[in-house]
């Protein structure tokens, strides 16, 4: 679908080389830190932006070239956009209804997403959450084959997180095919079918959730011991290949049964371990270590 | 949930256009621009006007037209710049800056629909204005005056010069502020080119001139001379031609979407 795509704002580079395609009927997740060029990707795709270089195709169509053909069956949600502020909600979905050949029914829609009862107010008067879930009722409305959303859930509380999360499994349920561009890691983890992680304009890897979260290496067991050990003992435990220390939590990180050989070889030298917690590399841990180079920032503090 | 809602909802699908000069309609009459300079500035004009003239009946000076008649095609213009020079450019520019036309380009209509959505809606608050000025002129002042073929050909003309400026403003107006500021300073020197505190049939020399070669005293004295006099002045015209030629030229080149 895009093929070795490029694009330059003068002598800055947005874009350095992106190549990936999407298959009908999956959610596909661009991720990336800040300036990583998602938006741009994702504007290059839905026409609004020209490549500098490289292709896209969309079902056999170029979205520069046969623009007015791929309105018709992509619905695309932006950052950062506003509607006029005396808009009202259900007149910005009618109206957008009425731009498309077969829509959805705009009540029915304001009503999944939970902002029916707000169809009156206008759109200066909304809360940021608000605002976006009628952003996402306007990329929807048209029934679009392919939804383009772009840092869909920010600014949204965690409960109405979930239920566009929900959503959007919906529009796939009903055969429409997701782009996602995302800076959340659960978010992608949680719906991603596929995913790329771009950094510096290019394709850092691109896999399935599962296989980039393994990338970031094993398991991760943490706990508290009962006195201070240094490096070299724990890295002499069976298994354990990293130790990252934090307050007075050391977490290592390693391969096999880590929790148990962590908990019988500190035993053996008469250390007791408190506040064991275990995990499987996450997404979170994948992407510092794929963006790890000390200019890129992770927007979910969790894990540093 | 108001149950005219239920009604308007639904049944019948507009087309989109018709859809969307619906709702630019409505945002119109939620500001205060087109309604307000299009029809209530235009309303008071001709009523102060109007009172001055019958306090003070005859021919002014050596202009050969009475109060009423001198003011009544300076209100009409003025009134057109009103519109086109706030109620047209304010919206386009606020929607730009917004990304809200980048957005409908997304969709199968395009942002250009939303641009000829505003342009129908303005003319129909320029018009509006110039019925009621004529209407209230002869049935309220009795003015008499010929709504003659001249007379719609120099409004048509006056449309076009004063509303492809209003475009060239929302063409170059970077920013909602610039508009604001470009706007104001244009929409002043035009009221007193136009006449509104000196007539150019009274003034003389360079100032006469002056007033007779811009886009508002070019419109004034074409309606002028076709409503109460033989027709409109080729020099007039001419020059209500160039300016809606060179104000359309520039606004196209630089028109942007985004």
């Amino acid at each position: 679908m895009v093929d070795h795509l490029r694009k330059q704002y003068g002598n800055t580079l947005a874009v350095a080389d992106v190549s990936f395609s999407v298959s009908e009927g999956e959610i596909f997740g661009i991720i990336g830190p800040n300036g990583a060029g998602k938006t741009t990707t994702v504007e290059c795709i839905s026409g609004l932006r020209t490549p500098s270089s490289g292709s896209i195709s969309v079902y056999g169509l170029s979205p520069q070239k046969d623009r007015g053909k791929m309105r018709e069956f992509v619905g695309v949600q932006l950052q950062e956009t506003a509607l006029p502020p005396r808009l009202k909600v259900g007149e910005a979905v009618n109206l957008f209804a009425s731009f498309y050949a077969r829509p959805l029914n705009p009540d029915e829609l304001l009503e999944s997403l939970g902002i029916r009862q707000i169809e009156d107010s206008i759109y200066k008067n909304l809360s940021g959450g608000q605002k976006q879930r009628l952003s996402i009722a306007l990329a929807l409305v048209g029934r679009p084959k392919i939804a383009i959303l772009d840092e869909l859930t920010t600014g949204l509380d965690p409960e109405a997180r979930r239920e566009t999360w929900d959503l959007i499994e919906g529009i796939r349920r009903g055969g429409a095919t997701v782009i996602l561009v995302t800076h959340f890691m659960d978010e992608a983890e949680r719906l991603c079918d596929r995913l790329t992680l771009i950094n510096h304009g290019a394709v850092a890897v691109l896999d399935t959730p599962e296989a980039i979260a393994a990338m970031a290496g094993g398991t991760r067991v943490r706990f508290v011991p009962s006195r201070q050990l240094d490096d070299k003992t724990l890295l002499e435990i069976p298994g354990v290949t990293q130790v990252e220390r934090k307050e007075r939590y050391v977490t290592v990180i390693g391969n096999g049964d880590l929790a148990l050989s962590v908990m019988s070889s500190l035993a053996k030298i008469g250390v007791s371990v408190s506040e064991l917690e275990a995990r499987k590399g996450s997404l979170d841990d994948a992407f510092v270590e794929l963006t790890k180079d000390g200019q890129s920032k992770v927007s979910r503090g969790t894990q540093k | 949930m108001t149950s005219e809602k239920g009604v308007s909802r639904g049944r019948g699908r507009r087309g989109p256009f018709s859809e969307l000069l619906r709702v630019e309609g409505k945002l119109a009459l939620r500001a205060p621009y087109g309604l307000g300079l299009g029809i209530i500035f235009p309303t008071v004009l001709l009523s102060v006007f109007g009172l001055i003239g019958s306090a003070v009946p005859g021919n002014v000076a050596n202009t050969g037209f009475t109060i009423l008649e001198l003011y009544i095609p300076i209100i009409i213009v003025i009134e057109f710049f009103g519109v086109a020079l706030t109620a047209l450019p304010i919206p386009l520019v606020r929607d730009r800056e917004s990304g809200w036309l980048r957005r409908v380009s997304t969709t199968p209509v395009g942002p250009s629909r939303v641009l000829a959505a505003q342009m129908v809606l303005n003319l129909a608050f320029a018009l509006a204005g110039i019925v009621i000025v004529l209407i209230g002129s002869v049935a309220v002042f009795g003015a008499t005056l010929s709504v003659s073929i001249y007379f719609v050909f120099s409004t048509i003309l006056a449309l076009a010069e004063i509303f492809s400026l209003g475009l060239l403003i929302a063409a170059i107006a970077p920013t909602q502020t610039a508009q604001n500021a470009i706007s104001g300073a244009l929409f002043f020197a035009m009221l007193f080119l136009s006449g509104l505190w000196y007539p150019a049939a009274e003034a003389s020399g360079p100032l006469q001139t002056i007033m007779y070669y811009s886009p508002g005293g070019a419109a004034v004295n074409a309606m002028l001379e076709s409503a109460f006099g033989t027709g409109p002045p080729l020099s007039a015209v001419a020059t209500m031609v160039v300016y809606a030629i060179v104000f359309a030229a520039v606004a196209i080149r630089y028109f942007r979407w985004e």
